[in-house]
């Protein structure tokens, strides 16, 4: 077992956002966490990032505690994660993006970088390569020294995805990579995802594309108003009642 | 043409550097180098605050408190303990970058105004204390006959020689400053600036890089304070007050803000002021304009607008080269 | 005097001047609420309005020697036609940068902070108080009649400034305009008046503060610093854009400066004011009244 929840409520003030939610991930699985908008699946996600705190409840990644860790902790320990809007840094380049994630790889220190110069430039002739093939796998290394933010909104969400893939993490959390993705863009994208599963890489995939969650995923979860109502491989979860309901409720809005 | 660029910035860097080395010999008088001494002791101030703000957004208003450390540190160990400048040097780096550190901390809770009015807090508490604890500091009387420096056995006691060295601190001072935020900390500062979540979530620990680079501001600060204690041989609480700070800030923003050569080209600020000096009362309602005309129409400072023609002049040579392509079969053309 | 008589006499001492801070804290949250602008030159529109009103007091326009309360209600009048010219200019700096948004504000203080020096002059003047200057004697504690004034006036414009936002049609347009301007203003509010009200009022309230101040302080432009930072400290520490926390955030300051200045060290009364700050920020980062806003990742 790869990543455990365990119990897992979030309250903000009065408003219960996740409800004692229980979930366990597999290694080398793809596994897709869907439901009505505002069931809480960003929510999770920010738990386990270590964005929230949880009000109650475990969070175990390889069975070691992550949840009350602060991000960049569990970051370093093989969780990486991507954003439902996208949050790229804006000053840099497609290139910077990628290199700021592959900053746990240097080993330069500070003095180095006042004092010692030709350490530093050779590090970062390494770094610069090692950017380069995340890009090739995400098929952007044409697009190494633009503004990132210039990009059109379907190579950002690439960009987005290879960052997070340059923290060479255990389990990816990927919010919503399809989200204003046309069909082509999606069939891509669908493909970058299994290789990205065969290169070993666990992925928990929060989406709305119900096609792209069929095509690839191992095992879903529902939730709505923060509960989990279902769970188990695509076709049972699709054919269950309570998920139909649930989404036909929301849909009639 | 990319080699020629780089052939004309390194013949105009090395005229720069040439016409740098032979001012103290154009200038005119002792005062006219003294406004050179201290637009480089500004710059230095700058280059520090760029780095915490301008490249981590961390504001700092307690540079100019900063900067007083590093003085007094200089300025009571020489008069005290008949330290040198070589030895007070890193003594106030050190002390300065403890201080900013400490200001530092309250980074990791608070942010933007809040940060904003913490940071002046905590300088002016700073500048109190400098003021009040008159056994120490000698109070609003201020510290006299701080030593001027030598450098193996030259004695550094004239405004010019005092310009080299000056001049000296600020290339080094630059370069070092380039160093850091070229590479992998700069990126890290630059990424807590932009969105410090995503920081986080690509590993960057958003708390250290911001102690860091506040840190690193006062280092800047330290060495300027030091610099000054030792060329103006006397030091008072006044020179210190937030009113240096707030000059720091609109240099560096008119300069502009998160590119290094804008704390360079800010220095000119310091010249401006003095020239405008002869309008007293009027020259600060100019200086208030001309603030805010650059914070509305060019917030990006000179380098910024710099840029924008740069990018300008590129757009308008790429229209020209196609529709010079589209009409002529390619051949040479005369420029 | 006893123990028991001092405290009271210092702690009324604070309240005084944490009324002034109070009523100037006041200006900077409500313009921060409703437009986003943190106005660093909230203390230039402070000295500027004292010397609306105290010039009108002193005979020193045209002859024209006006009674106290007049002379207080055109300083604040015409200090609330400044703030609605000051709004139209700040309208552009409100959606900027916080470094843009600072400096571009103090470069208009700056700006009026030396008009006031040409005009009026450096060297600033001393106001006599319309009350006596001899102490009243209630219970054995003597209290400065100006300062009860300032505490009495004070409180009537606070709570008038409440009723005026939960009771009246503009102020509740003002509150809503304040939460949400898009909202608002698809509903008919027009967020430009609100704003310029927003300003008008907070810029009133200043004049207000340094009217009332002056015959205990020394008026001259150096005023605008000295309150304008302690007046943004006090909006911070009640929690910026929070009205009671305005209110809060100044009577504390002036409260805490007090007891310093009487029992620990009047040379560190402003320093431990900060420090106390600080402490709380780092506590509570949203200030004492302040919402604690989660970001929405």
């Amino acid at each position: 077992m790869l990543l455990e929840i365990q119990n897992l409520t979030m309250q903000f003030g009065g408003l219960v956002a996740v409800n004692d939610v229980s979930l366990n991930i597999q290694e080398g699985e793809i596994h897709a966490l869907i439901g009505p908008n505002g069931s809480g699946k960003t929510t999770i996600f920010n738990v386990v990032s270590g964005y929230y705190k949880p009000t109650q409840g475990v969070v175990r990644f390889r069975g070691k505690q992550i949840s009350g860790l602060p991000s960049y902790k569990i970051t370093a320990m093989g969780v990486a994660r991507t954003f439902q809007n996208l949050r790229l840094f804006s000053s840099m380049t497609v290139m910077e993006n990628v290199l700021v994630a592959l900053g746990h790889h240097a080993k330069t220190r500070f003095w180095q970088h006042v004092l010692d110069p030709f350490s530093v430039r050779r590090e970062e002739e390494e770094l610069k390569e090692k950017a380069l093939q995340m890009l090739r796998i995400m098929k952007i290394d044409q697009y190494a020294d633009e503004q990132a933010t210039s990009l059109p909104y379907g190579l950002q969400r690439r960009v987005e995805i290879a960052r997070a893939l340059a923290t060479e993490p255990t389990l990816v959390l990927l919010d919503e990579p399809a989200a204003g993705l046309n069909e082509a863009e999606t069939a891509e994208l669908r493909d970058m995802l299994l290789e990205i599963r065969h290169s070993g890489i666990t992925i928990f995939l929060v989406e709305h594309d119900m096609k792209l969650v069929m095509e690839i995923s191992d095992v879903v979860s529902v939730l709505d108003y923060g509960k989990k109502i279902a769970e188990g491989s695509c076709s049972a979860v699709s054919c269950d009642p309570v998920v139909i309901e649930a989404y036909l409720g929301r849909e009639e809005e | 043409m990319k080699t020629r660029t780089t052939l004309w910035k390194t013949i105009a860097l090395i005229a720069f550097l040439a016409l740098l080395l032979a001012v103290p010999k154009i200038a005119r008088n002792d005062y006219q180098v003294r406004i050179l001494n201290m637009t480089g002791l500004y710059i230095l101030l700058s280059l520090g605050l760029n780095i915490a703000q301008g490249f981590c957004g961390q504001i700092n208003l307690a540079i100019g408190a900063f900067w007083a450390i590093g003085a007094y540190t200089a300025a009571l160990l020489n008069v005290n303990f008949k330290w040198p400048f070589w030895l007070t040097l890193p003594a106030a780096m050190v002390v300065a970058a403890l201080v900013a550190a400490v200001v530092a901390l309250p980074s990791l809770k608070v942010r933007s105004h809040y940060l904003a009015i913490v940071t002046l807090g905590l300088g002016e508490v700073i500048n109190i204390i400098l003021v009040n604890e008159e056994q120490i500091t000698r109070g609003a009387m201020g510290i006299p006959n701080i030593k001027r420096p030598s450098f193996f056995g030259i004695p550094i006691n004239s405004e010019q020689r005092y310009f080299y060295l000056v001049l000296a601190f600020v290339i080094l001072g630059y370069l070092v400053a380039r160093q850091i935020t070229r590479h992998r900390f700069g990126r890290a500062f630059r990424a807590v600036r932009d969105d410090y979540v995503a920081a986080k979530a690509m590993g960057v620990n958003t708390g250290f890089y911001q102690i860091l680079a506040i840190t690193i501001s006062g280092v800047y600060a330290g060495v300027a304070g030091v610099l000054f204690a030792h060329l103006n041989t006397y030091i008072s609480p006044d020179i210190f007050e937030f009113r240096s700070t707030l000059f720091v800030l609109t240099m560096t923003l008119v300069g502009g803000m998160g590119n290094l050569l804008g704390s360079v080209v800010g220095g000119v600020l310091v010249i401006l002021q003095e020239v405008l000096r002869t309008f007293r009362d009027w020259q600060l309602v100019f200086y208030g304009l001309a603030v805010v005309l650059v914070v509305l129409f060019f917030p990006g400072g000179a380098v910024g607008i710099a840029r924008r023609w740069r990018e300008r002049q590129g757009a308008r040579r790429a229209r020209e080269e196609e529709a010079n392509t589209v009409a002529n079969p390619p051949s040479e053309e005369a420029r | 005097m006893t123990k028991t008589v001092i405290l009271v006499q210092t702690i009324v001492g604070g309240l005084g001047i944490g009324s002034i801070y109070a009523l100037v804290a006041l200006g900077y949250s409500m313009v921060y609420r409703s437009m986003g602008l943190v106005n660093f030159a909230h203390g230039s529109i402070y000295m500027i309005g004292t010397y609306f009103g105290v010039i009108f007091y002193k005979g020193m326009v045209a002859g024209l020697h006006l009674p106290y309360w007049a002379a207080f209600i055109v300083g604040i009048l015409l200090t609330a036609i400044l703030g609605v010219a000051l709004e139209r200019l700040f309208r552009p700096l409100a959606n900027l940068d916080l470094m843009l948004m600072l400096l571009g504000t103090i470069g208009v203080g700056i700006m009026l902070d030396n008009l006031a020096i040409i005009i009026w002059g450096a060297e600033g003047f001393a106001v006599r108080s319309p009350l006596s200057s001899k102490p009243i004697l209630v219970g054995g504690v003597a209290l400065v009649p100006q300062m009860l004034l300032i505490i009495g006036v004070g409180t009537v414009l606070m709570v008038g400034l409440q009723t005026f936002l939960s009771r009246t049609k503009v102020g509740k347009a003002m509150r809503a305009a304040a939460q949400d301007r898009e909202i608002a203003s698809t509903m008919g509010i027009p967020v430009n008046f609100t704003n310029a009200v927003t300003f008008a009022i907070g810029s009133g309230l200043a004049a207000a503060a340094g009217i009332l101040a002056a015959p205990i302080v020394y008026v001259n432009p150096a005023m605008s610093a000295a309150v304008g930072i302690k007046g943004f400290a006090a909006a911070i520490l009640g929690g910026l854009g929070s009205i009671p926390g305005a209110i809060v955030g100044g009577l504390l300051f002036g409260v805490i400066e007090a007891i310093s200045a009487g029992y620990i060290s009047s040379a560190y009364t402003k320093g431990i004011a900060f420090i106390i700050m600080v402490l709380v920020l780092m506590i509570k980062p949203s200030g004492i009244v302040g919402e604690t806003t989660v970001e929405k990742v």
